[in-house]
């Protein structure tokens, strides 16, 4: 088990690409780290980095106080589970497992009791001689963590471990793999593009974007209290709706091209030109009460049992909106709705920085 | 495609049956006239059944030797042409393995550079280069010895570049879980790459053996030792055996002979090579 820190970490691809940007990062021991972000966002780059499968251009990587920038893969005390298993095809599922100490010159006898008991703890037993073409996508998945899980590594990276899955088994091994992680309390880092799995898995999430580090935080921190437009609209499904305009008559309304987009209870107390309101779906309440409210023009729903998404526009012009009420709730079929949303779940954003403003 | 025409079904299989008759016509008279006494051939009509003298031809061609050509025993010849034959396909899979390797594998200068010079050796056939490469043996005084009879065939731009393109479909996240693992360079090539490449080296292996057994100018050039008479060569020489009489009934029994190991070969490994041309395991 072991401690994770990168300083400045940055990659540079011939041609001058900018994968990763100065990225800084701790991991503790025993945390759960989730790298998050849009695809090209440098998050698989940022792992492939710490693995060792990719040259760090510029900063330092120490795991356990050891700086490992030039340290072979082999050497660095990690194992790691890609996204499309790897495993070798010629290989029965114990000698998928048993490659790694077998390099690593382990005696045979602990070899067998280490596969046993990741075999077990992974429900594999009984697949142990057949081959990787004979599994199931997510036996082999799990095939991959138990090749992991036996090496007993300092730190396990991740590299969208779940997406080649059908959903059902996805949730079913995020499950696993969150209950996996409580018994071995070891350091992971694990990257995805679905902010819902990086939700559910995480100590702490971090998300990237354009090879920056966006933010860093818990799971519901992120979800309350986005630092940046990006994240905002990063975490939560379906995204965060945003509304701009600019303060009018006294700070209590917000003013798009001349028409009222938002009407606030008392003025917001906020200078300043611009603003981005961002407004979540879920925090959408369609009532005439509410700190902030606004007239939405709906255009279809969408039921998916447990809740309806409304989906439609501002009244007042084209910017999309979408509304997630609670499924058993029959609303009027009306075109136009007025919509309340609470003072605590406003988020206001600066629109040239993407910045959080506090209010 | 299903169709149903009487007319083009019947064409099609006349042809293909002219066909198969033009391709096994000349097998099945080398297998009669070596059963038959040295006078038949030598007659109008020439027998198409088997005759009775099959078992002695054998014998002879197995024991004693042909005067006409030096008098070495086919047996031996044989020997010598399953040794150069091997000598090739071994060599040639073991260079040419490597050198894919190297160039899928590694990151070094003027890596493209060094394919492409293997990929234009493919446009030269060994004729063209039998003069200098003759020169270099002699030079080297490697005429009339086994090593000059196989080093020089053994490098091969077309096991190279097959091996190349499979090399290349192999995933690189195998390589990178490898590294992971701990496997050197040469750890990820006996273990994975190897047993993986299982069905195109035994594709290329049936390939490589018929090449290697064929040949014919290259071991006529380089050898004018006896001992080191290939069958190929051995047959010739019966055929061009100066002022006597060709022993029809001789060489068509050496023939015969010589056809059996790439017969062997291709039956042995008929699977495999199937599998390695049609299908790539991942």
């Amino acid at each position: 088990m072991a401690h994770l820190s990168l300083k400045s970490l940055t990659k540079v691809y011939p041609g001058n690409v900018t994968a990763v940007e100065a990225a800084d990062l701790d991991v503790a021991d025993g945390e759960f780290v989730v790298l998050v972000g849009p695809s090209g966002c440098g998050k698989s780059t940022m792992l492939r980095m710490i693995a060792g499968l990719e040259r760090i251009t510029s900063g330092t990587l120490k795991i356990d106080d050891k700086v490992v920038n030039d340290v072979e893969p082999g050497h660095r005390n990690i194992a790691m589970v890609f996204q499309n298993y790897a495993l070798y095809p010629h290989m029965s599922v114990r000698r998928n497992m048993a490659y790694g100490l077998k390099n690593e010159g382990k005696p045979k006898a602990e070899i067998e009791a280490r596969i046993n008991e990741a075999a077990q703890m992974l429900r594999l037993t009984e697949y142990l001689d057949r081959k990787p073409r004979q599994l199931s996508g997510g036996q082999r998945q799990r095939v991959a963590m138990g090749r992991a899980i036996v090496r007993q590594p300092a730190v396990f990276l991740f590299d969208e471990p779940l997406s080649n899955l059908d959903a059902k088994l996805r949730t079913e091994l995020r499950a696993e793999l969150k209950a996996l992680h409580d018994r071995l309390r070891g350091t992971f880092v694990y990257v995805t593009h679905d902010q819902v799995e990086a939700m559910s898995l995480a100590d702490r999430i971090v998300v990237m974007n354009a090879g920056r580090i966006e933010q860093i935080g818990a799971p519901i921190a992120l979800y309350s209290r986005p630092e940046t437009r990006f994240v905002a609209e990063f975490i939560g499904s379906p995204a965060m709706n945003f509304v701009e305009g600019v303060l009018g008559e006294g700070g209590a309304v917000l003013v798009s091209e001349g028409r009222e987009v938002l009407q606030f209870d008392r003025p917001i107390g906020l200078a300043g030109s611009g603003f981005v309101v961002g407004l979540r779906p879920e925090h959408m309440k369609p009532s005439k009460g509410g700190f902030a409210r606004l007239r939405f023009r709906r255009v279809f729903d969408e039921q998916l049992g447990a809740d309806t998404l409304i989906h439609g526009t501002l009244d007042s012009g084209p910017t999309r909106v979408i509304l997630r009420v609670d499924g058993a709730l029959h609303l009027p079929d009306a075109e136009r709705l007025e919509v309340g949303v609470a003072r605590e779940h406003l988020h206001l954003f600066d629109p040239k920085t993407g910045l959080r403003i506090d209010t | 495609m299903v169709e149903n025409r009487p007319l083009a079904n019947i064409l099609t299989h006349a042809v293909l049956i002219l066909g198969v008759f033009f391709l096994c016509f000349p097998v099945w008279m080398a297998l009669v006239a070596s059963t038959h006494g040295p006078e038949a051939m030598a007659r109008a009509p020439i027998p198409l059944w088997f005759g009775d003298q099959g078992l002695a031809n054998y014998r002879e061609i197995l024991s004693g030797g042909v005067a006409h050509a030096g008098g070495v025993p086919v047996g031996k010849m044989m020997l010598n042409s399953l040794l150069m034959a091997l000598g090739i396909t071994f060599g040639k899979i073991a260079v040419s393995l490597l050198a894919a390797f190297a160039i899928v594998y590694f990151r070094f200068p003027f890596r493209m550079g060094f394919f492409w010079m293997i990929f234009v050796t493919l446009m030269l056939p060994v004729e063209v280069r039998i003069l200098p490469t003759y020169d270099v043996m002699v030079k080297l005084g490697m005429l009339n010895t086994w090593s000059g009879l196989i080093v020089p065939l053994i490098a091969s731009a077309t096991a190279t570049f097959l091996f190349r393109q499979f090399f290349l479909t192999i995933p690189d996240e195998l390589v990178e879980a490898a590294r992971i693992d701990r496997a050197g360079p040469m750890r990820f090539f006996w273990d994975i790459l190897l047993p993986l490449s299982r069905t195109n080296i035994a594709a290329i292996f049936i390939i490589l053996f018929i090449y290697g057994w064929n040949q014919y100018l290259w071991p006529l050039i380089i050898t004018n030792d006896e001992d080191l008479y290939t069958v190929v060569m051995g047959i010739s020489r019966m055929v061009n055996a100066g002022e006597s009489r060709p022993v029809w009934h001789l060489i068509m029994a050496t023939s015969v002979l010589a056809m059996l190991p790439p017969v062997l070969v291709v039956l042995a490994m008929q699977r495999l090579f199937v599998k390695g041309l049609v299908e790539t395991e991942k």
